[in-house]
């Protein structure tokens, strides 16, 4: 098994979330013109995703997951009388969960640090509709952490390699503003040439084994999967 | 020269605005410029002028490159030797004309190809798009060849060239403008798109594939990757120095890429950048320290033959010491403030080594940490300029 530090710098690193599964990328492309507000975006992304994904996660494990709801009846779990699954309302649930927090977060800035909340301004509403918090609710339930600890420690980092990716291309962004680029590709286009060019740079880090032991688990189990083949 | 400069002159005409051949203006500046000084002056005002222009730097460049590429040769001949005899123990010194002449024969095919594709990449976006040919691309076009391993194919080269040149730099603007290093870029397009022809212990050497059975033309850090693994090639520390001493590393009696083996030449050529002014030593020290330190680090919490591996071996091996000199020295993609080149080398530094000993697949993490910080030095800038502004108005404030 992993552990929470190896998530965690997996998921700033190796598993980015714009640049291995380029989640997140309407709001990447369109708030990445300046630094400022690049950081702005970021901040509020990795809170976002540092509340809803655990939270996310209490719901998953405890009401949604097949045989979650054991903690009431013992028959509902999955050796039960009559198991329950409620795993095909997680989308709805995940999402409902990711709007009515960012609404509260936006509340309660509002109310007790109003500074902030000037300087986020729009993107926090916004981030309700952001790719990469979903994302990270259905990793997370991919990905079957073993505690809630784990599953904070993978939001944060997705969080961080999120506030990374944005603020890095927001300073490319300035930086090649007086750049003689081609009329064609010029803003959105050489945007995305530029992301290409960042995911080569980003996956020096795909693939680092942090032990011995990881490498051996890996290798059993592809040997299983070959016999189950053949 | 004066005969030259004449029929210079009396082209000129036919080329200027208005002229016959008034297309190929970019091309004849090309060629005139990079024979004389061009001859425009300012007009207003005072400014100071210097006979230096891109194009003079970048054959600097190019002339500090010549003891690694003269040694890059020498070595290429050498180990094609090595494969073909299958024997490791053959004297390096001896037979040293034909090992020239061999390593010649597989690297000056490389700098041909680089060059042609490249130069006529250069050549038609200069058409099209109405600018003189970048000058850019003479550095770039060295560095590609001396970072390719001996044996890889010339069409990959030449393919990896037009990647690299077209998305890597036209697309931005040409000279000046890219964000990734163009040479790095190549090298990293066929490193991700023919792993099999980039790394493994079949292509450091040309023509070990066919010759004989059970020979393995790995490299020193290849065979030091293992210890991470189950099956380590050496057993131990000193086995792995008694086979590549240290000594070995610095004079750069080993298999690798073309120019990056040795790191006397490479100290050679970085005297050459750093006494003309081009190279900046802030990099290039703040690097190596990074590396150094990281190594310690990694000393520290040992565990294994690789990561008890001294720390100033890690200097001496592989591309580190070509990647600091002449990669992440480059003006375009490095950070540009003082501050932020300090911090730009160091984390280069410290991420090369790390990615060299943590992750398997890569053992050459210098070509991807100078590509990941080239990707950072915009941001690392901003914040440094941001943090001299409000340092200054802190101090307006105060007086």
């Amino acid at each position: 098994m992993e552990s929470t530090l190896d998530i965690f710098i997996k998921a700033i690193f190796s598993e980015n979330m714009i640049f291995a599964y380029f989640l997140g990328m309407c709001s990447y492309l369109a708030v990445s013109k300046t630094v400022k507000t690049a950081v702005g975006l970021g901040a509020a992304v990795i809170f976002v995703l540092l509340v809803t994904v655990p939270v996310n996660y209490l719901l998953e494990n405890y009401l949604l997951k097949a045989g979650a709801l054991e903690w009431i009846n013992p028959d509902w779990g999955v050796n039960g009388a009559s198991p329950i699954d409620l795993s095909f309302l997680s989308f709805i649930m995940f999402i409902a969960v990711v709007a009515s927090i960012v609404q509260l977060v936006e509340m309660l800035v509002e109310k007790f640090a109003p500074s902030l909340y000037g300087a986020l301004g729009i993107f926090l509403p916004l981030i309700a509709v952001n790719c990469s918090i979903l994302g990270g609710a259905l990793f997370m339930q991919d990905r079957q952490y073993s505690t809630i600890l784990d599953a904070t420690a993978f939001s944060l980092g997705s969080g961080i390699g999120w506030f990374i990716a944005i603020v890095a291309i927001a300073a490319i962004r300035e930086k090649i503003r007086y750049s003689n680029v081609p009329a064609p590709l010029r803003g959105l286009g050489i945007t995305f040439i530029i992301t290409g060019l960042m995911g080569i740079a980003f996956m020096s880090f795909s693939g680092i084994k942090y032990g011995k032991d990881e490498v051996k688990a890996e290798t059993v189990q592809v040997d299983d999967t070959n016999n189950t083949n053949h | 020269m004066k005969f030259l400069e004449n029929i210079v002159h009396k082209m000129e005409p036919k080329f200027a605005k208005g002229g016959k051949l008034e297309k190929w203006h970019p091309m004849f500046e090309s060629f005139t410029t990079l024979a004389f000084t061009p001859a425009i002056v300012t007009q207003k005002g005072a400014h100071i002028r210097d006979g230096v222009d891109l194009k003079r730097t970048m054959i600097t460049v190019i002339m500090a490159m010549v003891p690694c590429l003269l040694f890059g040769i020498y070595n290429t001949g050498h180990w094609e030797m090595v494969a073909a005899a299958g024997d490791r123990g053959l004297d390096f010194w001896a037979n040293g004309g034909a090992k020239f002449m061999a390593g010649l024969w597989v690297v000056l095919p490389l700098i041909v190809v680089s060059y042609g594709v490249g130069l006529t990449i250069e050549f038609i976006f200069g058409f099209l798009r109405g600018h003189s040919l970048h000058e850019g691309f003479l550095v770039s076009g060295m560095l590609i060849p001396l970072v390719m391993p001996a044996d890889v194919p010339l069409w990959m080269v030449g393919v990896a060239t037009a990647f690299a040149v077209i998305i890597g730099k036209e697309i931005f603007g040409g000279t000046g403008m890219n964000i990734l290093n163009v040479a790095l870029t190549a090298r990293a397009f066929l490193f991700f798109a023919y792993p099999t022809s980039m790394s493994g212990d079949k292509v450091w050497m040309a023509g070990t594939e066919s010759k004989v059975d059970g020979f393995t033309g790995s490299t020193a850090l290849g065979d030091l990757a293992t210890f991470m693994s189950d099956k380590p090639v050496f057993e131990n520390l000193e086995a792995y120095t008694n086979n590549y001493s240290f000594f070995d590393s610095v004079w750069g009696m080993i298999p690798g890429s073309i120019g990056e083996t040795s790191l006397i030449a490479i100290l050679i050529g970085a005297l050459i950048l750093l006494i003309t002014g081009v190279g900046s030593l802030r990099i290039m020290a703040s690097f190596f320290i990074g590396g150094y330190v990281m190594g310690l680090i990694l000393n520290a919490f040992g565990g294994n033959e690789f990561l008890d591996l001294p720390a100033h071996f890690h200097l001496a091996i592989g591309g580190f010491a070509f990647g600091a000199v002449f990669m992440a020295t480059d003006p375009v993609t490095a950070s540009q403030t003082a501050t932020g080149k300090i911090i730009y080398g160091f984390l280069g530094g410290l991420i090369a080594i790390l990615i060299r000993v943590l992750n398997p697949a890569y053992p050459e993490g210098v070509m991807l940490a100078i590509l990941f910080m080239n990707v950072m030095a915009p941001i690392i800038d901003h914040y440094v300029v941001q943090g001299n502004i409000k340092r200054r108005l802190k101090r307006v404030k105060t007086a």
